[in-house]
């Protein structure tokens, strides 16, 4: 079993898919990320990421083609340095350079891929999530969504990743992470401010209804 | 005709954040409380979310969130020989309106006062003598102390989560604060705010001149803070829009944020919003109000009657509620007698700017209301006035709060105002400048007053408010020799240009300034010299109280929004504790 499988079923947040790092053609080791050839050689990351960062909605794998390049390498400096918590990124990011992490940012700040399709969401919790992206909830005193991930959850650069597109399954976790005080790379905790006082049903609704807004954002 | 209502225990005219604070605390009490606003409810959701609360030329330019002068303008001389005109645009000062009042679109620039501020009077004659004031001057002592207000300040502040640090604890100074403040009972409830770059460029040189550089109290937070009524607040993302606007991220510390919630919560309180209330009504001995009357936003007309009328607006608004009700006698500029509407000051703002050359990297969009860097050294009484011939001072700080597109466009004396030139000239230095603010103290002078104009009206036929006042020469004086000292900080910050501008004469209308409006029910010792008593209690009908910076008998050089929390807290404790247990009788000291 090659190092990929292995992280794979290593994450806790993910049902492992052998199948969706076929791509991993050689034993992905820190070391031989470290020696790939060329800075930003994607192939270690699309082992998970996807062939054009599209992410996988089974894996619970963040999309990160498009991203804002401040946030990809301000996160992965952050796995780098403990500051986000997760083993399997640590272990890439650790290494490689601060370069080349920036690099690899604005490699993946610079692609396109198709949207992913999601899983289907009640009319609903679409209403919900619309409510809580433009407008928010004073009973629960959370401000929307897009006042910070810009319109239509479309990101903002230097300040806020996209969501409009991201996986469901992502921003759920992500949510629940900040929700829980286990991410804590946050800004001004300002994403635990907020998750705090999200309910379970509003994580599921903010994160299905930004996950079909996908095609609506980036055309 | 209008209609009877049933009668309250408490009205409370004005439900900005004194009126939120008073309601709360009275209706927790047991009693049953009305509160009027004139304005529309508000709340952080939906009402302040962006992008729509980003508008600049709907909130900055037209000034959304004030007052609405089509249908209540005031009226604005600069000299009793002059006519006055209604200011149909709002420019000098910026009264807000609607559920939360002026403090939604303020800065959270949250100082106290001075022991010496609230004893001006005797402080100043003893200091530097009888003769020193210019005779034009009205100053006076506030009737209360800085050490009676402490812990008024100090719950006040914790209501907000104000972020500073403390410059003296108990006495003892702590290093990185105010060396120069009244000391307070403990640290401030969070850390100072992020200190932006030109704040970092002030405090290197004013240190370097041997001055005492600190952060600015902010009150838009530093970090997550949860308040003593249980309300969570969250860390401020420096989006730059706070003056002029609401804050969507529950990170300004506003009646939404801090205490309406629990207000609203509790039954013993009901809101009416769109309420114009006309006048205070009072019995045929002219010392007992009955209730009010007011006009409701589709023209109905009510009378609430009420065991207690408290007065929590604006302060030139409640100048005019007692002006209009006939509380207390008016004052007269001409025979000195009277007191409604006497000691209205103001502030005595200054501007230096400090042009870069282009690797100089400012970023001024990057801002928060209140995340300066400044000098007490040359505030209120903390340097020798001898010889200087005037009383008073200023803060000097790198106090950037936006770099908002339309209003902020920092250019060097000379450049056109508009063309080619111009734009070139706000290109090359948008990015490259420093400003400071000059945040002066006002004294209140025999000339300058509000009262009621002889011929404009508003909406509802109600006599306007007309507001005289010209900058004392005491004050141009202050600006003068203060606005010097900043220019020798910008020098030493290593500028290429420091342009200086000490507040001249006359006082214009129709230029920015500040919304810091004071006086005209100034409290004290005396019924001859004040319209209220020290526990902000109307002389006259001891069944009213009125509670705003119009009970400031002169300005100091802070910013008055603390020092009002922490007097609303004061009359609080004594309607409480005091009035309440022997009703409609002054309290005595």
């Amino acid at each position: 079993m090659n190092r990929a499988c292995t992280i794979a079923s290593g994450l806790l947040v993910l049902a492992a898919q052998p199948g969706l790092i076929s791509a991993a053609t050689a034993p992905l080791t820190s070391k031989t990320i470290a020696k790939s050839p060329g800075a930003a050689d994607t192939s270690v990351c699309a082992a998970c990421h996807g062939a054009n960062g599209e992410g996988s909605v089974a894996a619970h794998v963040p999309r990160i083609a498009g991203q804002s390049a401040e946030y990809l390498q301000k996160q992965l400096d952050d796995y780098a340095s403990g500051a986000r918590d997760n083993p399997i990124m640590a272990n890439f990011a650790k290494s490689l350079s601060v370069e080349q992490r920036g690099q690899l940012a604005k490699r993946y700040a610079a692609m396109s891929a198709p949207f992913l399709s999601e899983p289907a969401a009640s009319p609903k919790e679409l209403a919900r999530g619309h409510q809580l992206a433009y407008q928010g909830d004073e009973n629960i005193r959370v401000q929307a969504c897009n006042s910070c991930h810009g319109p239509d959850g479309s990101g903002v650069l230097h300040a806020a990743p996209y969501l409009a597109g991201q996986s469901s399954e992502y921003i759920s976790s992500a949510l629940k992470a900040y929700h829980a005080g286990s991410r804590k790379n946050d800004a001004g905790e300002l994403m635990r401010s907020v998750a705090g006082h999200l309910a379970d049903a509003d994580i599921a609704a903010a994160s299905a209804y930004f996950a079909n807004e996908g095609s609506a954002t980036h055309p | 005709m209008a209609q009877r209502l049933k009668e309250v225990d408490v009205v409370v005219i004005g439900v900005g954040m004194v009126g939120t604070m008073v309601s709360k605390e009275l209706a927790a009490a047991g009693y049953k409380v009305v509160g009027l606003e004139r304005g529309q409810t508000r709340a952080t959701v939906p009402e302040f979310q962006s992008p729509g609360i980003h508008d600049e030329l709907r909130f900055d330019v037209r000034k959304a969130l004030m007052q609405d002068n089509t249908r209540e303008p005031v009226s604005f001389r600069n000299q009793a020989s002059q006519v006055a005109l209604p200011v149909r645009r709002w420019e000098s000062f910026l009264p807000g309106t609607g559920l939360g009042g002026s403090m939604v679109h303020w800065n959270g620039q949250t100082y106290r006062f001075q022991a010496n501020d609230f004893q001006l009077a005797t402080r100043t004659r003893e200091r530097y003598g009888k003769t020193f004031l210019d005779s034009d001057l009205t100053i006076q002592d506030w009737g209360v102390t800085y050490d009676e207000l402490e812990p008024h300040y100090d719950r006040f502040e914790y209501l907000l989560g104000t972020s500073g640090k403390a410059g003296n604890i108990k006495g003892q100074i702590q290093p990185g604060g105010d060396p120069h403040e009244s000391p307070r009972s403990r640290e401030y409830p969070t850390r100072p705010q992020k200190e932006h770059y030109q704040g970092a460029l002030f405090r290197k040189a004013a240190s370097g001149m041997g001055y005492h550089p600190f952060p600015q109290p902010s009150s838009n937070l530093s970090e997550p803070y949860t308040n003593p009524e249980g309300l969570k607040l969250n860390t401020c993302v420096f989006c730059g829009f706070c003056e002029r606007y609401a804050c969507e991220h529950y990170a300004k510390a506003v009646p939404q944020t801090v205490l309406l919630p629990v207000l609203l919560a509790n039954p013993n309180f009901e809101l009416r919003t769109g309420c114009q209330v006309q006048r205070i009504n009072l019995d045929s001995t002219k010392k007992h109000a009955t209730g009010v009357t007011y006009i409701d936003a589709v023209g109905r007309e009510f009378e609430q009657p009420a065991a207690l009328v408290i007065t929590c607006g604006f302060a030139i608004n409640n100048i005019r509620m007692l002006l209009l009700s006939g509380i207390g006698k008016p004052y007269d500029p001409a025979s000195g007698q009277g007191v409604v509407g006497r000691n209205y000051a103001y502030q005595t703002m200054s501007t230096v700017a400090s042009f870069f050359d282009e690797d100089v990297i400012i970023n001024p969009f990057m801002a928060s209301g209140a995340s300066g860097t400044l000098i007490n050294d040359f505030a209120g009484d903390n340097f020798d006035h001898s010889g200087l011939g005037f009383i008073g001072g200023a803060f000097i700080g790198a106090v950037n709060t936006n770099g908002r597109p339309i209003q902020y466009h920092p250019v060097p004396p000379g450049t056109p105002r508009w063309g080619k030139a111009w734009k070139k000239a706000v290109l090359k230095h948008y990015n490259h400048t420093v400003m400071f603010s000059l945040h002066g103290s006002s004294q209140a002078a025999r000339q300058n007053y509000a009262d009621l104009d002889p011929t404009y009206r508003d909406a509802w036929g109600q006599p306007l408010l007309r507001i005289t006042f010209d900058f004392p020469q005491n004050d141009l004086r202050m600006a003068e020799y203060v606005t010097s000292k900043a220019v020798e900080i910008g020098k030493a910050m290593g500028a290429k240009q420091v342009a200086g501008g000490p507040r001249k004469g006359p006082y214009t209308i129709t230029q920015y300034q500040t919304t810091h409006n004071t006086g005209g029910t100034v409290m004290g010792e005396s019924p001859r010299t004040s319209v209220v008593n020290r526990y902000l209690q109307a002389w006259d009908v001891p069944n009213v109280f009125v509670i705003g910076a119009s009970n400031y008998p002169q300005n100091a050089s802070w910013n008055p929004t603390c020092t009002l929390g922490a007097l609303t807290y004061w009359a609080i404790d004594a309607l409480k504790n005091k009035y309440l247990r022997n009703p409609a009788r002054l309290v005595s000291a």
